[in-house]
This record gives C-alpha cells, sequence and structure tokens, in this order.
C-alpha cells in the first residue's frame, strides 16, 4: 500500500520531465527537424499537392498546435505508421527491441558481474600489486575507443586475417547456435569497453564501504574474506550498484546500442531510430523518445523501492 | 564517462553517475594560497600523473605546429598512391584515396585538442554556471528549472540528441560541439551544486554576507573559486569523452565536417581491415589511445592532489 | 597473579602520512592479567583506539602498520599469526566493543543474522542452537525481552540498545580478554552507568579480562585495578588505581586530576584538560613531549628523552623529574603559570 501510494505520488513528480521530454524531441526532431515534403508528396508534385501535404503534416500551424498534437498522439500511444517503409511503429519496435536486447544484454551483464569481480579483488587487495594490476587495466580499457575495440575484434575473431571463427556482420538469428555464433563478438566488444569504466566505479564503492565501522567490527570477529567481501560489503554497496544499473536500463532497452548495431548491420532499435532521425520518421522517433523518458520514470520509482528492499533505513516518504 | 560505454547506456556516452567521487573541498581557501600550492606539489610527485602531462604537453605541441603551419598541412591530397606502404615519402603509407596517413594523423590532434578544449571549457563554464546558481538558490524555483533541465537531459539517449542537433542544425559544422556542450555540462553542474551548498553555510561566507557584500559578489567571488578544484578535475574528464564521442560521431556521419581527425580515419579503415590494409587504423587509433590514456592518468593524479579524502 | 594473559612488549604502530610517516604509538609495552581489568585513559589521538586494533592485528593497512614489538596471549605470539589464524583469535579469544554504537554494526542485516554469524563461526553450532545462544546473551546484558528486538535492524534500537547488543556479542564467545574501546563516551549519562555495570557484572561472571579504553578518569577509578596513562603513543606512568591517584608521579597524571575537582561528584565524564596543545606528532621534538605543558620541565626536559622507570612498588613512569607529591605539583602549577 505504501508503495503504491508513493509510485502513484512518483508518477505525478515524473510529469515534469516526460514534459521536458517531449518538449526537447518535439523541438529538435519535428520542428527544426527534416522537411518531409518532398518526400511524400511523389514526383512532379503541383502546387495543391504541396500545400495538401505539408497541411497533413501540420507544417501549417503555429509551434504550440504541433506540439499538442504530438503529445496527444503519445498519450494516445496513437504513433502511428512509419513515414519511410509504412511499417506500424508498434510492429517495428515489436521487431527491432527484442533483437536490441538479445544483443546488448549479455555483454551489459557480464560487463556488471566482470566488473563487480575485479572490483572486490581490487578492494580486497587495496594498494597490493593485484590492486594496482587491475586498476591499471581498468584505466587502459578507459583508453580504448569503442570503434577501435569492435574493429579490433572483428579483425581478430572474425576475419582470414585473424581466427575467423564469426560471421564478419549480420544478424541471422534462427536458433541458439545461431545466437550464439551471432552474438560472440558484440559481447565480447561490449564487455570490453565497459569492464573499465565498471570496475572503476565499483572499486570506489566498495573502497569506501569498506572503511565503515561496521565493516571493521565484522573483521574484529573474525569475518572470512570471502563472506566479508560478499555480503557485508556488496550488500552494503547496492544501492549504488542498482542505481548504476537500472539507469542504463532503459538505454538499453529502447534505444539499443547503435554503434553496435551499425557496425554489424544488426536489424535493432538503435539503428532504426537512427534511420529516422535521419529520414526524419517522426512517427517512430515520437515513439521511442517518448517511451525512453516514460521508462526512465519508472525507473526512478522502481530505484527507490528497491532502496527500501535492500536498505531497511530508507522509507518511502 | 564516455560514448564508449554503451553496455551502459544509461550513461551511454555522458558524463553519467560514474565513479562517486567526493569532493569533501578545501576550506575559506580563496585563490592561489596553500591549498592549491599543497595540490602542485603533491602532483608533482605523482609520478604516472607527470607522465601523462608530458604526453599531452608533446601531443599540445604537435597540435599547435599544425595550427602554425609548420608540420601536417598536406593532409588532403590524393597524390600519392593507394595503399601505399612505407616509404620516405610516406612516412606512415597512405590511405584508400592515396592521402598521406602521417600528416593526416597530426592534423587530426588539431581537430582533437580543438574539439577537446571547446568542449570542455564551454560545458566546465555552463556547469559551473548552472551548478553554483542551482546550489546558491537551492529549493528555490531556479534551482528547480536546473534540476529538470538536467533530468530532461538525462532521460534522452545521447547519440539520439546529438544526432537531433545536427539534423536541427542542418550540417552545421559545430553541430557535435554544441550537442556535447548541451549534455557534458550536467555532471559538473551536479558536483558543483552539492559543493557550493556546503559551503555557502560556511563561516567565511556568512562573513562575507555579513559585511554586506551582495549575493552575486559572495556567489562569484567568495563561493565559485572554491569550486576550482571540481572544474579542473572535470575539465579533463570531459576532454577525454569529447575526444572519445567524436570517434563515434565521425563513424555515425555527425562528427567531424571539415578537415579529418582520428575519427573519421577509424572511419575510413573500417573499410580497409578487412581488406588487409592496417596502416590507417593502427596510426589512428593509436595516436588517440596515447594522448587519452596521458590524459586519464593526468586526470587522476590531479583528482588525488585536490581531494585530499579521496579513497585510494 | 601468574603469568599474565596479554603481554605486549615494546610495540611499534606507524602510518603512513602525506607528512611522512608518523609514530601513532612508539614502543609502549604493558601486561594484563586473568580477568583484571586495566585503564587505558589518554586524551584524545593519543594512540589508544590504534593500541588496541593492534591486539586484534586490524590496524587499517595500508596506511598503517605494527613496525615492531610483540603480542602474547597466553604465551602464544599474535604478530605475524597468518590471517587465517588471526581469525580464529578475533572474536574468540579477543573481543571488542566499540566506541560508536550508531555505527559499530551492520545497518542491513537483523541482529540475530550478526550475532548468530559470530557464534556458529567460532562455536560451530547449528543455526538454530545459535540464535537460542544469541538470544540467552542478550538477556545476560539486561535486555528484558530479548525475542522481541532480536529480529530488528540496529537503526530500529536505541543507542543503549545496541550497546548492549554489542556487548552481547562480544561476550557471546565468553572471551579470554574483552578490549572496551570508550565504550560509554557516545551513550547519555544515565545509559553510560548502566552498561558498565553491564559490562562488569559479565566480565566478572565469565572470568574475562578487560581493557578499558576510556576518556574518563572517574569510570577508571570505579571500575579498574591498574591503568596506563598514555601520551602521545607513550606510556607516561602505569599503576595501580590507587597509586595513581593517590600519588601521580608523571607530571601528566597529576595535571589531569588536578583539573577534576571532585572526582566523586562529578559526572562530568569528559578528560580534564590541561593548558597547551599536543606536539605535531609528523614534526616531534626532541626530548620530553610534555615539556611545553609541564610545570616541572627543565632544560634537560629538552633535550632528552625520559626513559621509563619502576616507580613505587609495581608501578612505572616516564619522566625525569617524577611529583613528589600533589601539593608539591600544585605549588609547581602555580608558579608556572604565572
Ligand atoms: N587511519 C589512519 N591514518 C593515519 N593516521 C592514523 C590513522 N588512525 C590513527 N592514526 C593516527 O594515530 C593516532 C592515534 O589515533 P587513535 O588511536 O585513534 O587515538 P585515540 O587515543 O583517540 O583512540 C592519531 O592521532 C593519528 O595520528
Ligand atoms: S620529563 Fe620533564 S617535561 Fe617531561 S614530564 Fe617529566 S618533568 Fe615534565
Ligand atoms: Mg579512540
Amino acid at each position: 500500500m505504501e508503495t503504491l501510494q508513493y509510485t502513484l505520488r512518483k508518477l505525478i513528480t515524473g510529469l515534469p520531465l516526460l514534459f521536458g521530454v517531449t518538449l526537447i524531441s518535439f523541438a529538435l526532431m519535428v520542428y527544426f527537424g527534416p522537411d518531409l515534403t518532398y518526400e511524400l508528396v511523389g514526383k512532379n508534385p503541383t502546387q495543391e499537392q504541396i500545400e495538401r501535404v505539408q497541411s497533413e503534416l501540420g507544417y501549417d500551424q503555429n509551434f504550440l498546435v504541433r506540439y499538442l498534437d504530438y503529445v496527444r498522439e503519445i498519450v494516445t500511444l496513437d504513433f502511428g505508421q512509419s513515414f519511410s517503409t509504412g511499417e506500424p511503429v508498434a510492429d517495428l519496435l515489436a521487431r527491432t527491441v527484442p533483437v536490441s536486447l538479445a544483443l546488448t544484454l549479455p555483454g551489459f551483464i557480464l560487463g556488471n558481474l566482470l566488473g563487480i569481480l575485479l572490483a572486490q579483488i581490487a578492494a580486497w587487495n587495496r594498494s597490493g600489486w593485484l590492486d594496482k594490476l587491475i586498476m591499471g587495466g581498468a584505466v587502459v580499457g578507459m583508453s580504448i575507443s569503442f570503434l577501435v575495440v569492435i574493429i579490433a575484434a572483428q579483425v581478430i575473431f572474425s576475419s582470414s586475417y585473424g581466427l575467423n571463427w564469426f560471421p564478419v556482420r549480420g544478424w541471422s538469428v534462427y536458433s541458439l547456435a545461431d545466437y550464439l555464433y551471432h552474438v560472440a563478438v558484440p559481447t565480447l566488444a561490449l564487455v570490453f569497453v565497459s569492464l573499465g569504466y565498471n570496475t572503476r566505479f565499483y572499486r570506489a564503492v566498495f573502497v569506501e564501504e569498506m572503511s565503515r565501522d561496521h565493516i571493521r567490527t565484522a573483521r574484529a570477529y573474525g569475518t572470512p574474506p570471502i563472506p566479508l567481501m560478499l555480503r557485508d560489503v556488496l550488500k552494503n554497496s547496492l544501492i549504488p550498484i542498482i542505481t548504476r544499473i537500472m539507469f542504463s536500463i532503459p538505454m538499453i532497452i529502447v534505444s539499443g546500442s547503435l554503434l553496435i548495431e551499425s557496425y554489424f548491420g544488426i536489424p535493432g532499435v538503435g539503428k532504426a531510430t537512427f534511420d529516422a532521425i535521419t529520414t526524419g520518421d517522426q512517427p517512430v522517433l515520437k515513439a521511442v523518445v517518448s517511451l525512453t523518458a516514460v521508462l526512465f520514470v519508472l525507473v526512478l520509482i522502481i530505484n527507490d523501492i528497491l532502496y527500501k528492499w535492500v536498505d531497511p533505513r530508507v522509507s518511502l516518504k | 564517462m564516455s560514448i564508449n560505454q554503451p553496455a551502459n547506456p544509461g550513461v551511454d556516452g555522458r558524463l553519467g553517475p560514474d565513479e562517486p567521487v567526493k569532493y569533501k573541498g578545501p576550506g575559506p581557501a580563496t585563490g592561489l594560497d596553500s591549498p592549491l600550492r599543497k595540490a602542485v606539489y603533491k602532483l608533482r610527485r605523482d609520478r604516472w600523473g607527470m607522465l601523462g602531462l608530458a604526453i599531452v604537453i608533446v601531443y599540445a605541441l604537435i597540435a599547435l605546429g599544425v595550427v602554425l603551419g609548420l608540420w601536417g598541412q598536406d593532409w588532403s591530397s590524393t597524390a600519392g598512391p593507394r595503399w601505399a606502404g612505407i616509404s620516405a615519402e610516406h612516412w606512415l603509407g597512405t590511405n584508400l584515396i592515396g592521402q598521406d596517413i602521417f600528416n593526416r594523423a597530426l592534423y587530426s590532434t588539431r581537430t582533437a585538442f580543438e574539439i577537446g578544449l571547446v568542449v570542455a571549457i564551454l560545458s566546465t563554464l555552463l556547469g559551473a554556471l548552472l551548478g553554483a546558481l542551482s546550489g546558491f538558490y537551492a529549493g528555490t524555483w531556479i534551482d528547480e528549472i536546473i534540476l529538470w533541465k538536467k533530468g530532461v537531459l538525462d532521460a534522452i539517449p545521447f547519440y539520439l540528441f546529438v544526432a537531433a542537433v545536427a539534423f536541427a542544425l542542418e550540417g552545421n559544422a559545430w553541430a557535435m560541439h554544441i550537442a556535447m556542450i548541451a549534455t557534458f555540462w550536467t555532471i559538473t553542474a551536479r558536483l558543483v551544486r552539492g559543493e557550493v551548498i556546503k559551503l555557502k553555510n560556511l563561516e567565511f561566507v556568512e562573513a562575507a554576507t555579513a559585511i554586506g557584500a551582495s549575493r552575486m559578489v559572495t556567489l562569484f567571488r567568495h563561493i565559485l573559486p572554491n569550486t576550482l578544484h571540481i572544474l579542473l578535475v572535470q575539465g579533463t574528464i570531459v576532454f577525454v569523452s569529447a575526444i572519445k564521442s567524436e570517434v563515434i560521431l565521425s563513424f555515425l556521419g555527425l562528427g567531424v565536417q571539415e578537415g579529418t581527425s582520428w575519427g573519421l580515419m577509424i572511419s575510413e579503415s573500417t573499410q580497409e581491415v578487412l581488406s588487409g590494409q592496417f596502416m590507417n587504423f593502427i596510426v589512428a587509433s593509436t595516436m588517440m589511445f596515447i594522448l587519452v590514456m596521458a590524459f586519464n592518468l593526468f586526470s587522476d593524479s590531479l583528482q588525488d592532489a585536490l581531494d585530499p579524502k579521496k579513497v585510494h | 597473579m601468574n603469568r599474565p594473559l596479554l603481554e605486549v612488549d615494546n610495540l611499534v604502530i606507524e602510518f603512513e602520512t602525506d607528512r611522512g610517516t608518523i609514530r601513532a604509538v612508539d614502543g609502549i609495552s604493558f601486561c594484563v592479567g586473568a580477568s583484571e581489568t586495566l585503564g587505558l585513559v589518554g586524551e584524545s589521538g593519543c594512540g589508544k583506539s590504534v593500541t588496541a586494533l593492534a591486539l586484534l592485528g586490524l590496524i587499517p593497512s595500508p596506511p598503517g602498520r605494527v613496525a615492531a614489538g610483540s603480542i602474547r596471549l597466553d604465551g602464544r605470539e599474535l604478530t605475524g599469526l597468518s590471517e587465517a589464524r588471526m581469525r580464529k583469535v578475533r572474536g574468540k579469544d579477543i573481543a571488542m566493543i566499540f566506541q560508536e554504537p550508531m555505527s559499530a554494526l551492520n545497518p542491513v542485516f537483523t541482529i540475530a543474522s550478526q550475532m548468530t554469524r559470530v557464534i556458529r563461526r567460532h562455536q560451530g553450532l547449528s543455526r538454530r542452537q545459535a540464535r537460542a545462544a544469541a538470544v540467552e546473551m542478550l538477556a545476560l546484558t539486561g535486555i528484558a525481552a530479548p525475542l522481541r528486538l532480536i529480529d530488528d535492524y540496529p537503526h530500529q534500537l536505541s543507542g543503549g540498545m545496541r550497546q548492549r547488543v554489542m556487548i552481547a556479542m562480544a561476550m557471546s564467545c565468553e572471551p579470554k580478554l574483552l578490549i572496551a574501546d570508550e565504550p560509554t563516551t557516545a551513550l547519555d549519562v544515565t545509559t553510560q552507568a548502566q552498561v558498565l555495570e553491564q559490562i562488569l557484572a559479565l566480565q566478572s561472571s565469565f572470568n574475562t579480562a578487560v581493557i578499558l579504553i576510556t576518556h574518563d578518569l572517574g569510570v577508571v577509578a570505579e571500575t579498574c585495578s591498574r591503568a596506563l596513562v598514555m601520551y602521545c603513543g607513550r606510556l607516561a606512568e602505569e599503576g595501580t588505581v590507587e597509586s595513581l591517584f593517590a600519588h601521580p608521579r608523571h607530571p601528566y597524571t597529576a595535571g589531569l586530576l588536578e583539573s577534576i575537582p571532585a572526582l566523586q561528584a562529578s559526572r562530568n565524564r569528559h578528560l580534564p584538560t590541561i593548558a597547551g596543545a599536543v606536539p605535531d606528532l609528523a614534526e616531534l621534538p626532541p626530548g620530553c613531549l610534555f615539556a611545553d605543558r609541564c610545570p616541572s620541565a627543565r632544560s634537560l626536559c629538552r633535550e632528552e628523552h625520559p626513559r621509563l622507570i619502576t616507580s613505587g612498588r609495581d608501578g612505572r613512569v616516564a619522566c625525569h623529574f617524577p611529583v613528589q607529591s600533589r601539593e608539591a605539583y600544585r605549588a609547581a602549577l602555580v608558579q608556572w603559570e604565572s
């Protein structure tokens, strides 16, 4: 009950955020976005045809009217059809979002788990050689461009100049084996590129947590390293960890990984959205941007509820 | 944090919630007195940080030489043979349309510094200004509006925002810079806001107000200078983020529009590596890696030196 | 007293700081007999907590380390013991109660979970047995209805209750030595007395030796048989409580006693203040570290470090010119102040 009330209250406080996101996305992507008239009128249009299309697109209306229209379509979930392909936007999302999830989730999960593991090892050996090695590796990892990682992974694992184990690009997935075959190299690249950041972040959290009095108490009563790190330190560090992970989720779900999808030619939602921006495909943009924002607000709420779940001192007031 | 982190797209491309860096800033120190001198002393003893700084300076000199026309001027000439090997004429060979890779790499250094400096300075200033106002007027509508703007920017995927800005500005060469500045300020603002809230309750600030200093004078003369340590560190972090983001944005066609850059070279190389031509790729990515690495080392030791309570 | 339970010999603890290596504890030696109560007194920062942590091998490292010395418990050397062996000592042979009841317990685990973990680890009991033992122990610390709070989280308890839980946890494995590091400083006055009584009651029923670290000379007078006075990481004076209070030998001890006018009457549990400041550990002067604050100081004091000499029957003092009597000290003080 408390949680429900809290959720409702939080949803209302999320409204200004939704307002801001829709306003910015409308202004940038629609109002000042590409002019679609000539893409929609067909060849050799007459002046009348042009005017008809422009009025359909609302180009003859003022900013406010057009913005309200945009919001109305979002609120009524009336996203319509893609301008470029005619595909219903809902279908487009249903087709692309699962691909992006399947593509990025393994890398995301592994990147975080490995990051936590390495950070625990580093924090436990603070200032020792193992810590220095891990943290040095993290700085090196953080200094390599994602694009470079992708190219290197492709050359090493997928080209005839390297091991040639995996496909160069594409996503023709019909079975689990296909999936593993196609997801391996992107996952590797995603893990590599996020590991440095994750390890540094989590290590800082753990080191901070290990300086707390109650960790000193736990050690003074003979807690061995593994329970100490995995139970006492980790459970007390869950709030920053959850926050970091939760706030990544809207972006993964709705926008996927544009770079990976573009590079490997994978039909995910990131690529679809990017194409929508370049062609001014408003229905698609509207859907993606507003869904991201809504998810963002939901994440804010779920995050607070999770806080309460991991830390008994937190109350949802 | 930089765009090179799609596995955590929550911070995808922005200086999102990164390390829980805690700036437990200095006391009532204004300007260049002992805490800063102490920090400089500490910084100079940090070998890795000094190595990083030395490398950054070498790169800066290379960039300056390009600006002054000393080298790297022939980056666009397509006179050479395609994919030439290493020779006296083309020290590092040529790319697929016969451009000299060595010259392009030098010229790209200039591009990197231009992007890094413009974005780092402007976004840090913007973050400082908005963060300071937000913190100074914490709890008022000014604060609310600034926090709201931050929240909104955080809720829009970075590269979609850049793409949208780029298209809204119709291919303007500065679209990328503008988009980065417009998003990278948020974390600086968050840190400055926290610090200002802490500082404004300190005695010396109250004393300044008591002797009749106006609120704006108090904020900009007495409070903001004490956030310098945050701004310096943030500046270096944003610099790195900007040049790393450039690579991805250039690959997507949203980046550098005039001249060349490491990002454009690496993007070109995507068509070359599968034919076994690695020079462009290796040169551009190594040049960039060394600079980013050096900056990261310097940034870390700067943070150590300026923040006495940072956990190691 | 046969062989002492704990023998600390020439303990040196160093910290690496921005300003160089500092010696937080510089060569202190002492013993604790079985079931004895030893007081450890001194101003804040003089190295009391660090000494206690060293006994458990818990000096935070980096930046700290035990640079020299020997710590023997029941004749067994603890310094240089492997981590795994040391873990068997912690909580089992030596238990510690900390100053801050607010933060010393883990906020995200229940009392039951934290206590049973310790009990099970050291006594190998089943979950149910351990829980029963925890309940029993809580009852022994004077908690009226242990079952009602055992499944609570620390933040749901008051400071006094939390400190009782700490005591119950400390005594749950019947340690040979209990270190109580300012166990009552953070509590209000009435609770202070109760908690202290509770510690003493358990001590006598379990025959535990106690090192009581405190700011409060009154507490020492009431509870301890012997006391150590520390100053700047060194031992200033050691003696039985009666002799320390009646015939302080070190000017620092005398000064501490002078600045509490009516010991019994005063419930002001703060270490009395002495004029002047403690020297900076990073830049120690030669000679006696107390010289700048000492009414009896002469030129020798600033040149030569006073060594620990025996005084009286079983006391020791580190002073070139020990105080002859409290009256003599008072006279010197008046003269020095003018
Ligand atoms: N983690 C640490 N880092 C550096 N110095 C420390 C640390 N802990 C303690 N010290 C040093 O040891 C001295 C003694 O500290 P402590 O034992 O806590 O004093 P107290 O007698 O008040 O318990 C302090 O003055 C400080 O200089
Ligand atoms: S040695 Fe000298 S200065 Fe030190 S306490 Fe004794 S009399 Fe005072
Ligand atoms: Mg202490």
